[in-house]
């Protein structure tokens, strides 16, 4: 059956996507994010940008292209993301 | 409550360490909401405020009855239902995180919100409010189970216990209002119902120790 993710798992899948997809350090480029993420692409490039706006995405812009990277912001969401996940699905439910 | 004495203070001593776990469980999930701003953590927040001032209410009109807190006596009856009103809307948000959690995971779920329909004439209004709780707790239960299920992580497990444990209590709360004889009831109910919030204690030590351990790791 299919199963909603929530917008909080959302960004969190969209950042572990810029961080572990970044292996050569000139961050990731939406197609990268769309492919990993799985959502249209009207629906990433708006999150991209509110995740660049909240400062949890940093934008590296070259040659007229722009890529993405996980900022330092962001590895503390995804910290907290992993922890809080865990305190509540002791509740039995989804964060 | 038909406790009296150094009993009856024990008891109502024992919702305040309730109220505590219940402000933990709170706070931690409040600190959470700050750092992800997932309306779980807000709808898990809010359950455990209502519940934490619910068993507040509940021990000082316990400790009012016993005389050791003064003016209370007078109002004890308003205080008490104030006290079950706020720990029912405890457990009501508890409930409808699930509902929630149902309806966005598009999951199937053992919905049990179809509700069932009691004859109120004649039930005085504690009454009810204990059944409420008792009805959205058991959903609580069986959801907490179903999601044990599918992820099978014994902290889910435990927290199923630590709800069946209160769900047992407001049972026994049930047939010591039955059975009145039997004086040792509502101190049965009470420690069943502190020993399963303490059950629910459980994710809070292990967030603040976990947290803990991996920040250290981290840096």
């Amino acid at each position: 059956m299919t199963q909603y993710r929530t917008q909080v798992k959302i960004i969190a899948d969209v950042l572990c996507t810029a961080r572990d997809m970044n292996t050569e350090g000139n961050g990731v480029g939406i197609t990268t994010l769309l492919r990993k993420g799985n959502l249209s692409y009207s629906r990433m490039s708006k999150l991209v940008s509110e995740l660049v706006g909240s400062g949890l995405l940093e934008e590296l812009r070259a040659e007229k292209v722009a890529r993405y990277k996980i900022s330092p912001k962001g590895i503390q969401f995804l910290f907290a993301y992993s922890h809080f996940e865990e305190f509540t699905q002791s509740f039995g439910l989804r964060l | 409550m038909a406790l009296a004495g150094p009993i009856a203070v024990f008891a109502n001593m024992l919702q305040f360490v309730g109220a505590f776990v219940s402000f933990s469980i709170a706070y931690v999930s409040l600190r959470g909401l700050r750092e992800t701003e997932s309306p779980t953590l807000l709808r898990l927040a809010t359950a455990f405020v209502f519940l934490a001032f619910g068993f507040v209410v509940q021990g000082l009109v316990g400790l009012g009855t016993e005389a050791i807190i003064p003016g209370i006596a007078a109002f004890a009856t308003t205080m008490l239902i104030s006290g079950l009103l706020l720990e029912t809307t405890g457990y009501f948000f508890l409930a409808f995180s699930h509902v929630m959690d149902v309806a966005m995971s598009k999951k199937m779920g053992l919905a049990l919100m179809v509700f069932p329909i009691v004859t109120v004439s004649g039930v005085q209004v504690s009454d009810i409010l204990r059944f409420l709780s008792f009805y959205f707790i058991m959903y609580g239960v069986v959801e907490t189970l179903y999601s044990y299920g599918k992820t099978h992580r014994p902290d889910t497990l435990i927290i199923a216990a630590g709800m069946v444990l209160i769900a047992l209590g407001g049972l026994v709360e049930w047939l010591s209002i039955l059975e009145s004889t039997l004086i040792a009831l509502p101190l049965v109910q009470i420690l069943m119902k502190e020993i399963g919030l303490l059950i629910l204690f459980i994710p809070v030590l292990k967030f603040t120790f976990g947290r803990k351990e991996m920040w250290d790791d981290a840096i």
